[in-house]
């Protein structure tokens, strides 16, 4: 039996889910055996194989993110001071660190490289790639993505895309240094390792184009009998959502990123225009480009790209909060429906980056409009995260705790963007530490203790095993403190009008004088953030081995992958008996039931 | 290793044949006409620049000395050598940045001739280079006493700057051979060794361009030549 004829069996549609069960689960077997090691573990066509591989690789690339970040960090809190760690100064080499002195050409490289990395191959693949991909088919009752295929041929594209990145690093000048936004025409005239950073970027917005098309056919598609539109779990919802956007979204910067090419490459002027001098000297190209023209193909992309890195975290909280509150969500259809209209708004509101760029008062008054209507859906699905704890008998699990975190850090991020959204204030904040700090707690504290909560919730799932506890809350407390530590002083230093493009931190400025000691503050928190991870990174690979044994629904969870199949779901086919839906998603604690839940897939009530 | 020391060989002995029957081109760059005013170079930018000079910076873009002779002049072989090939000195050379200028304003390098270039600086300088036919390079020096060494490859002239401090700018000319100089407080200039032969001398000048002489030079001759820049 074919990919194809299981699915279509297993398709909202049909109703002999028995039969298709059992030949799924013959299948499984037959195909289980069959496959050697390098297509099951490899090249695999297993969502749940793909979910993992995307979810290690894009936390190895988090981690080396973050590593640029705390070298980076070096250099803010004791501007050109000799590098301690002189082996690690020796290894970057005189063109990075003569002498163990950073040089400027490398922190710029790191500040790019870090900002594309933790965005394009860190969050974003793991919040939808792994996530997405390992979840989503089991909360539908789908035996896999309806293009398994084209779901090997997205976390390809995504690796070869990140591969090319790293090898950036090594070209002559170092890797990109134009920051992660790759600002014409200061790029187009970057060293080479920007003309790989374009090459990179065709690959990785690529494999976000494969896995996009491949969820919406598969939240549409191959939903299980029952499981209409308004039962489906708030995740799956989130992840829909965030298909339309990648999709969407990003073609206009692929487009972009070619354009970029040829200006570098084949002479072309799209955003290079006419007598631009660099150094003194006129540039030879023909002119006549736009370098705003990229801003706003960028940013086109680069604002719903910011829902891409939230609405999956809210996904992610909206079921660990409902299943640690023992409560349905609060005001569930509300919430889809400002997810939607979220999703719609995140379209009309790019230029609010761009308001120092000279743009009419007229443009300038529509999207400072726009911006503060978007607040209202973030605000409408934050309450209702907020209400669903009132009255809850909440268990303090660790998914919980960094659940739980999300909520006021996401609500700082959130807020402290609503002056960016306005003109005049923008016009004191622009490009300051306060932005950094705005949007790092949308993504750091904010979407990132999100995914923690994921993958504390769902490790069990995966693997059968639970993640330690006690591991788990020191990582949670050092994570949640020195979060704050590094993205707190920053508003106070943007408040002061520090640059956030400094490479000295800004000793040279008098403004920055008073505030300067905040660098030193915010770089230890930094690090010991990185010495917090410590505690993540054992449990993570010690409970794979190691981790105490759970029952299939660990969290005694109403939703289908934990309901409807074991932990962790079969090989092929996930599921033995393809799952019925009979309910929401959330019914927990209904009065008169002894249980305390109801999974989605329970015909008669317990 | 063999044809190294083989190349090294015959280069020496085309330097010892040359030297033994060698002559000397001599002379200096006059000037004439009304300089223009030099330009008052204001560092207040970067205290650290400022706090170096206790009088005024003048620009060194046209430099007329005392005995009205032109100073930064590059005075080289253009053409005559042929195809002959010589060694690069193993004297470094020194491109310091102190005080928040370049010094010297003009340096003459031969191929293959390292150049160190020295941040005496208790600031940010970057250096970048403007050259075409060598790689162009732009590198930060963001301490006091930190060195670069560079060496070129291909014969041309470009100009150096630095973007933090836009007033500093100075040239570097890259010569395949060693017969060339710059003029310095007294305007003369002279090119040694050369071996005998008629040669197409040029006298180069950032403001003012090229001049070109030629010269005959007989073994252990010594001719002398001028080259006299207007002002405008």
């Amino acid at each position: 039996m074919s990919d194809d004829s299981i699915r279509d069996k297993a398709g909202p549609q049909h109703q002999h889910t028995e039969t298709v069960g059992a030949h799924v689960a013959v299948h499984e077997e037959a195909v289980h055996h069959e496959l050697p090691f390098w297509r099951h573990y490899i090249f695999s066509t297993d969502h749940k194989i793909i979910g993992i591989q995307y979810g290690i690789t894009a936390l190895l690339f988090l981690l080396f993110g973050f590593s640029l970040m705390m070298l980076m960090r070096w250099q803010l809190a004791y501007p050109s001071e000799i590098f301690p760690w002189k082996w690690l100064a020796d290894l970057l080499g005189p063109e990075r660190m003569p002498e163990g002195i950073m040089l400027p050409e490398f922190y710029n490289q790191l500040g790019a490289m870090h900002g594309t990395i933790m965005v394009f191959m860190g969050v974003v693949p793991l919040a939808v790639g792994a996530f997405g991909n390992y979840v989503v088919p089991l909360q539908i009752g789908a035996p896999d993505m309806a293009f398994p295929k084209l779901n090997m041929a997205s976390y390809w594209a995504f690796f070869v895309g990140g591969v090319i990145m790293l090898v950036s690093f090594f070209v002559p000048g170092g890797a990109a240094n134009s920051g992660w936004t790759s600002y014409a025409p200061l790029s187009v005239i970057a060293t080479t390792g920007q003309t790989l950073w374009l090459i990179g970027m065709v690959f990785l917005i690529t494999s976000s184009l494969l896995g996009s098309v491949n969820f919406i056919v598969t939240i549409i598609q191959l939903r299980a009998h029952g499981l209409t539109f308004m039962r489906l779990p708030f995740f799956v919802w989130a992840q829909f959502v965030t298909a339309f956007l990648l999709l969407l979204a990003f073609p206009p910067l692929e487009a972009a990123g070619v354009m970029q090419l040829m200006d570098r490459l084949a002479g072309t002027s799209f955003f290079l225009p006419s007598g631009l001098i660099v150094s003194g000297v006129p540039v030879e190209n023909s002119g006549g480009g736009s370098p705003l023209l990229w801003q706003h193909l960028f940013w086109f992309l680069a604002h719903p790209e910011v829902y891409v890195l939230i609405l999956p975290a809210m996904g992610i909280v909206a079921e660990v909060i409902a299943n640690n509150t023992r409560k349905p969500l609060w005001g569930y259809k509300s919430m889809v429906y400002a997810l939607i209209f979220l999703g719609f708004m995140s379209f009309v509101v790019w230029a609010h980056h761009m308001f120092l760029t000279g743009m009419g008062t007229t443009i300038s008054a529509f999207f400072q409009t726009t911006t503060m209507i978007i607040s209202i859906p973030s605000i409408v699905i934050l309450t209702a995260l907020f209400l669903s704890l009132w009255g809850g008998s909440i268990r303090f699990s660790v998914p919980m705790l960094f659940a739980l975190a999300f909520l006021p850090m996401f609500g700082i991020g959130g807020l402290t963007g609503l002056p960016l959204g306005l003109a005049p204030p923008d016009i004191h904040l622009h490009d300051t530490y306060y932005v950094i700090g705005h949007f790092h707690y949308v993504v750091a504290p904010g979407t990132l203790l999100a995914l923690f909560a994921g993958i504390y919730y769902w490790f069990p799932k995966a693997t059968g095993r639970t993640m330690n506890e006690t591991l788990g809350k020191l990582h949670f407390w050092g994570s949640f403190i020195f979060l704050n530590g590094v993205f707190m002083p920053m508003f106070v230093q943007g408040l002061a009008g520090v640059s956030r493009r400094l490479y000295d931190g800004g000793i040279q400025y008098a403004h920055a004088q008073e505030v300067l000691y905040l660098n030193e503050v915010m770089s230890v928190s930094a690090w010991l953030l990185g010495v917090a991870q410590i505690p993540f990174i054992i449990n993570f690979f010690l409970s794979m081995k190691k981790g105490k044994k759970v029952s299939d629904n660990h969290w005694e969870a109403t939703t289908l992958e934990w309901s409807a199949t074991t932990s962790p779901p079969l090989a092929h086919g996930n599921f033995a008996k393809v799952p019925e839906v009979h309910r929401g998603p959330y019914e927990y604690s209904l009065p008169g039931h002894r249980k305390g839940f109801v999974p989605q897939n329970e015909r008669v009530e317990a | 290793m063999i044809a190294t020391t083989a190349t090294k060989g015959i280069a020496l002995s085309l330097v010892l044949v040359c030297c033994s029957f060698a002559g000397d081109i001599t002379g200096k760059v006059s000037f004439e006409g009304a300089p223009p005013k030099a330009q008052r170079l204001r560092m207040d930018a970067d205290k650290v620049c400022k706090a170096a000079h206790k009088e005024q910076v003048m620009g060194e873009e046209v430099s007329v000395n005392s005995n009205g002779t032109l100073k930064n002049v590059m005075v080289y072989v253009k053409e005559g050598l042929g195809a002959k090939k010589f060694e690069p000195p193993a004297k470094k050379l020194i491109f310091d940045q102190k005080g928040c200028i370049y010094t010297p304003h003009v340096l003459g390098i031969q191929t293959g001739q390292e150049v160190e270039v020295l941040n005496s600086d208790p600031t940010l300088h970057n250096v970048h280079s403007l050259s075409k036919g060598n790689p162009s390079f732009n590198v930060a020096q963001p301490k006091q006493g930190m060195k670069l060494t560079k060496k070129f490859d291909k014969p041309e002239i470009f100009k150096v700057k630095c973007e933090v401090h836009t007033w500093m700018g100075a040239y570097m000319g890259v010569f395949s051979h060693p017969f060339f100089s710059v003029t310095g407080d007294d305007g003369s200039f002279s090119l040694k060794k050369l071996p005998p032969g008629e040669y197409t001398v040029e006298a180069w000048h950032e403001k003012y361009g090229t001049q070109t002489a030629k010269v005959n030079v007989g073994a252990a001759d010594t001719q002398s030549i001028s080259f006299t820049f207007k002002g405008k």
